[in-house]
């Protein structure tokens, strides 16, 4: 399957990254345009594909995390207690569209990892 | 520092891209140019005034980043004010704090690594465009009493930061 898929982990929980919202966005004219707005299931994914194949299209795309927001609203924590920012991007280019992208974000208030993954 | 020592013996013998050119490698006008190997040991920053640091490794090579480029922004007014682009030294770390001093307040960061341009540099063939060409990373600083360091571990297809010591 070619496409874009994400998933969050909570390495602070050890748990799915359920409830999260995540902007999609792709680079065009010099602008980033926010294709649309997701939030991730009980399993840490969204629902739908972040870009489904039908749809693949080689370009500069962006994933941004509201980990800010997760952590204050669920994780019941402090603002002043993140050290990530409210707003996490990733960048990430899709380069050949037969090929499928899955984009993880792993995440504590106080770290992020994300890698190509499958 | 016996384990100093060692590290530059490897370097002397001819680390490069792969590290296994079986003799000194001299660098001809074609080749690009090798990876910073891992000379010093860490060095602590306990105890220095507040500032922001940041330590890019690349794990890719088993090296550290130098020659990454990394811009700095902070959150201003509704967007993103690009304050500085440096340059991360032989050791990892730039020249410089980011932030120190007066410079060092409260506030939303970026730091955008131009990971694309560091792996080409130094001939890692990779997609065009690659998959990671500008990497932001986006931290907070609550409290400019307190030092905050940024380290970052990152390859063509990854990378993970998290508030260091």
């Amino acid at each position: 399957m070619a496409g874009i898929t994400t998933h969050v982990l909570d390495n602070l929980t050890g748990r799915p990254g359920a409830g999260m919202r995540i902007d999609f966005s792709v680079f065009e004219n010099g602008n980033w345009r926010l294709v649309k707005t997701l939030v991730t299931n009980a399993d840490g994914r969204t629902d739908q594909p972040v870009l489904p194949a039908s749809e693949a299209k080689a370009g500069d795309y962006e994933l941004t995390f509201h980990i800010g927001d997760y952590y204050t609203t669920q994780g019941k924590l402090s603002p002043e207690a993140l050290f990530v920012d409210t707003t996490m991007p990733i960048r990430f280019s899709v380069f050949d569209v037969a090929q499928h992208y899955h984009v993880p974000m792993l995440c504590t208030p106080w770290s992020c990892a994300t890698y190509r993954g499958s | 520092m016996q384990q100093t020592l060692r590290r530059r013996g490897f370097l002397a013998a001819g680390l490069s891209l792969g590290g296994a050119a079986p003799a000194p490698r001299h660098v001809a006008a074609a080749d690009p140019p090798a990876p910073s190997g891992l000379k010093v040991a860490p060095s602590s920053q306990a105890g220095l005034s507040p500032r922001l640091t940041f330590h890019a490794i690349d794990i890719f090579h088993g090296a550290t980043g130098a020659g990454l480029k990394v811009d700095l922004s902070r959150y201003e007014g509704g967007a993103w004010k690009q304050l500085k682009t440096v340059e991360v030294a032989p050791g990892g770390r730039p020249a410089d704090p980011l932030l120190v001093g007066e410079a060092y307040t409260p506030g939303r960061y970026e730091v955008v690594m131009h990971v694309g341009d560091y792996f080409e540099r130094l001939g890692v063939k990779l997609p065009k465009p690659a998959f990671f060409s500008k990497v932001p990373l986006r931290i907070v600083i609550h409290d400019a009493s307190q030092r905050v360091h940024l380290p970052v571990l990152f390859s063509p297809w990854g990378y993970s930061f998290y508030r260091g010591s």
